[in-house]
């Protein structure tokens, strides 16, 4: 089964111990002989066979070597090998996806002759006070310290405009998601027939700079970014939410209490004990490397996998028994199945 | 008219099926041995065109002998030029629609409509049918008032008007836009029997504008600008993060779709363009581009379009949609008209480039059969593709599979269920099945989305 980031986590703590770096068996092939390779395969970067030769055999050996930001497929940066619990997570496009890399470097890097064309209006960034609602991940955009409001003053401004859409304790409304973990499912699963896991702001989110930013940019969802809230209720709002999260403050686990006032420093401090911040790793595809066959193909490539077309799913069937079709009178209307829960 | 033509190709309904059995009852020949390939390129070419064995195959078949009536519109005239200012389809078209899964979404304002692959031909979307996806609604921007601003790590923070943009450089594109949730309802199994609900949540069109790296470039971009923050101006206030190489990759801000104005379901008058990527990214309504040392870890790059895997770890930043494909005739929306010579009619496309070759198989995956390309083959674009077979009426499990120029090989669900779990949700980028019920079984001829 897939298992990575906790595995290499694990891993990271083992291997700073005795002083070497994580994943070095990676820098043998991930050496200069990669950009050969894909030059002799006419530029196939992600052929079955030039990914294999660079990164090893078999998927599992593959995927975890795409977490060492020097392999030339890993979309990683050293940053995002820590997740968001220590910093704001970036990942990049590899360097073997050769073709992006050329066309930057002539769009950018090696335009030495560019000269503006003057067609803009030159403007002062203090004139778009107004428009600069952005508050990223390192906390850049945040309010000064003396905007915010007591979490409890925040649970009352969360009470008149958040909870008809998603309940007063976070556990959602209406067809809305719930906002908190009552008993949530766990997230790991591979269980085909196990409901989906709930996703919450305490099991999921990796963030809580992004609960601000979102809260002030699109909530709520009727009318967004509202003057009646402004950002210390926005503030406000954000310490409840996560207090209903229980998301903690510091090592020794200090919760966020009503009479706390939350500002942008009680946010930051919370930011970094998100429960789900390191499991977060950049995209990995792709995983599957499959030679094009076209007779007699390998089990694997057919059917279910072992070569049996006899086992397959259907959709619901009409009571007649016929498949359900794409015509008015015959759309099925009943709530989604198993594995989706909006978006 | 008359009900004696028997219709090679319809849309699924009780007269089709009909037509089909009908078909059937009156005797077409059925030829052992799953599907057979009409070799019509091994025949010699210094062999001449015989056209009473071109025929051959109408032998037999019953005549029209009833004289054709005259149709009113041969009797009346027609109407005057301007009677419709902007041209619309055909009435009789009118179910050619885009349609949306009421379940789906809480409320229409946040949700998505699928476009009617199943009705389209060629590789153009008509604006009218291209998806859509709203986070917080459609909305009509007059474009004297609307602006576009770049600043943050920038030289010099630039704003734009319409007519701005448009005096630079301009370039034309056909590129597909994909939501990475197209197909997403489909990682436990199927829920449902049209690729409108498969592969809907994509459409493909020639997008106009100007280069990103030009806009980036006439403000003066700073070498520590390594992340570019779009941001809408619609309620969601839509915004992602797109690193500094896929901006100056080929990034741009489109002002036209398929020859006019974006439309408003589109981001009028203005949105992001990043060919190959998640259309989570090509942010509408354009207002805001903040070049930043950091991503912003917007909730939509977070909590949501972040793909679950079967341990609990997430991948984020995904940013490709992986090389897929599709065949949109026969598909779920038809019906096999008993056993005898058909066209495979398909969509295929990558995120990452061309489409190299399309593959089909009848039986499941063990034998594939190279399909013929027969659109423009463009980057990042629909690329259509055609497989001529002749059906013996028994069970077939077709799918179709795309390798794309960077030697990506699409595969089936197993292997991906397999690695990425099924509470994944987004890039569900794996083959799809469909089975053709055998021609005298009780659902004969029917196509059924199905799923190994």
């Amino acid at each position: 089964m897939f298992n990575s980031k906790k595995t290499l986590i694990a891993a990271a703590v083992v291997t700073a111990v005795s002083g070497s770096l994580l994943l070095t068996g990676c820098s043998d092939s991930g050496s200069a002989d990669w950009k050969k390779m894909i030059e002799a395969n006419d530029g196939k970067y992600l052929d079955g066979a030039v990914v294999k030769a660079i990164l090893g055999e078999d998927d599992r050996a593959r995927l975890v070597k795409k977490f060492d930001p020097s392999n030339p497929y890993s979309f990683e940066v050293d940053d995002a090998i820590d997740g968001g619990a220590h910093g704001n997570m970036q990942c990049k496009v590899p360097e073997a996806f050769v073709d992006v890399h050329a066309n930057v470097k002539q769009n950018y890097y090696d335009d030495a002759s560019y000269k503006a064309y003057g067609y803009g209006t030159p403007i002062a960034e203090a004139a778009l006070k107004n428009w600069k609602i952005h508050v990223d991940g390192d906390g850049q955009g945040l309010p000064p310290l003396d905007v915010g409001m007591t979490v409890e003053k925040g649970a009352n401004m969360y009470i008149q405009f958040c909870s008809v859409c998603h309940g007063e304790f976070g556990e959602g409304a209406k067809g809305y998601l719930p906002l908190a973990e009552g008993d949530p499912l766990p997230l790991a699963t591979s269980d085909m027939n196990a409901p989906a896991p709930v996703k919450t702001v305490g099991n999921y989110w990796p963030y809580a700079t992004t609960l601000y930013d979102y809260n002030r940019r699109a909530m709520p969802f009727w009318t967004p970014n509202m003057p009646a809230i402004g950002e210390a209720g926005y503030m406000g709002i954000t310490g409840y939410i996560l207090q209903m999260n229980a998301v903690k403050l510091d090592d020794a686990g200090t919760t966020i209490e009503d009479e706390d006032f939350f500002n942008a420093e009680m946010l930051m401090k919370a930011n970094k004990y998100m429960r789900n911040a390191g499991n977060f790793f950049c995209d990995h595809r792709p995983v599957i490397a499959n030679e094009r066959c076209m007779k007699d193909c390998p089990d694997y490539m057919v059917g279910d996998g072992t070569g049996n077309t006899k086992d397959y799913r259907t959709a619901g069937r009409l009571p007649d028994g016929t498949p359900q079709y794409n015509v008015e009178q015959r759309i099925e209307v009943s709530p989604p199945g198993v594995g989706h829960h909006g978006f | 008219m008359t009900d004696k033509v028997v219709e090679k190709v319809a849309i699924q309904t009780e007269e089709s099926r009909n037509q089909g059995r009908r078909a059937f009852l009156k005797g077409s020949a059925a030829v052992a041995g799953g599907v057979l390939f009409t070799q019509a390129a091994s025949a010699s070419p210094a062999m001449k065109f015989d056209a009473k064995k071109a025929v051959a195959p109408y032998s037999g078949r019953e005549e029209i002998t009833d004289v054709m009536p005259d149709s009113m519109s041969r009797k009346m005239l027609g109407w005057g030029v301007r009677q419709y200012p902007y041209g619309m389809p055909s009435p009789f078209e009118k179910d050619v629609q885009r349609r949306t899964l009421e379940w789906l979404t809480p409320d229409s304002m946040a949700s998505i409509t699928m476009t009617p692959l199943q009705s389209l031909h060629g590789m153009i979307t008509p604006n009218g049918l291209h998806f859509e996806r709203y986070h917080g609604g459609g909305i009509n921007i007059n474009p004297k008032d609307h602006r576009l601003v770049i600043h943050g790590l920038v030289e010099r923070p630039l704003i734009f008007t319409m007519d701005d943009l448009k005096r630079f450089p301009s370039e034309s594109r056909i590129l597909f836009a994909e939501c990475p949730a197209n197909g997403a309802m489909e990682w436990k199994g199927v829920q449902l029997n049209s690729v409108q609900w498969t592969h809907g949540m994509m459409s493909c069109v020639e997008w106009t504008g100007v280069r990103l790296s030009t806009l980036l470039k006439e403000a003066g971009i700073k070498p520590e600008g390594k992340w570019l923050i779009p941001e809408g101006a619609d309620a969601s206030g839509m915004a992602r993060s797109v690193p500094i190489e896929l901006a100056m990759d080929d990034c741009m801000i489109a002002y036209a779709q398929n020859g006019e104005a974006l439309r408003p379901e589109q981001g009028y008058p203005i949105r992001l363009v990043v060919p190959g990527c998640e259309a989570n990214m090509w942010v509408k309504h354009l207002r805001r581009i903040q070049v930043s040392n950091v991503p912003l870890q917007h909730r939509e790059e977070t909590s949501k379009y972040t793909e679950l895997m079967p341990d609990g770890t997430v991948q984020n930043m995904s940013w490709y949609m992986e090389a897929n494909s599709v065949i949109t005739y026969p598909s779920p929306d038809f019906k096999m008209q008993g056993p005898g010579r058909y066209v495979a009619k398909g969509i295929a496309w990558s995120g990452r480039g061309k489409v190299d070759h399309v593959d089909i198989t009848f039986d499941g995956g063990r034998n594939w059969h190279e399909a013929k390309l027969t659109s423009a083959v463009l980057p990042k674009a629909w690329t259509r593709f055609e497989l001529e077979f002749d059906w013996d009426g028994s069970e077939l499990l077709m799918m179709s599979r795309t390798t794309d120029e960077t030697g990506y090989v699409q595969p089936g669900m197993p292997q991906m269920r397999e690695i990425e779990g099924t509470n994944n949700v987004y890039h569900r980028t794996a083959m799809v099945t469909w089975k053709i019920h055998a021609h005298n079984s009780p659902q004969g001829g029917m196509i059924e989305n199905v799923q190994f």
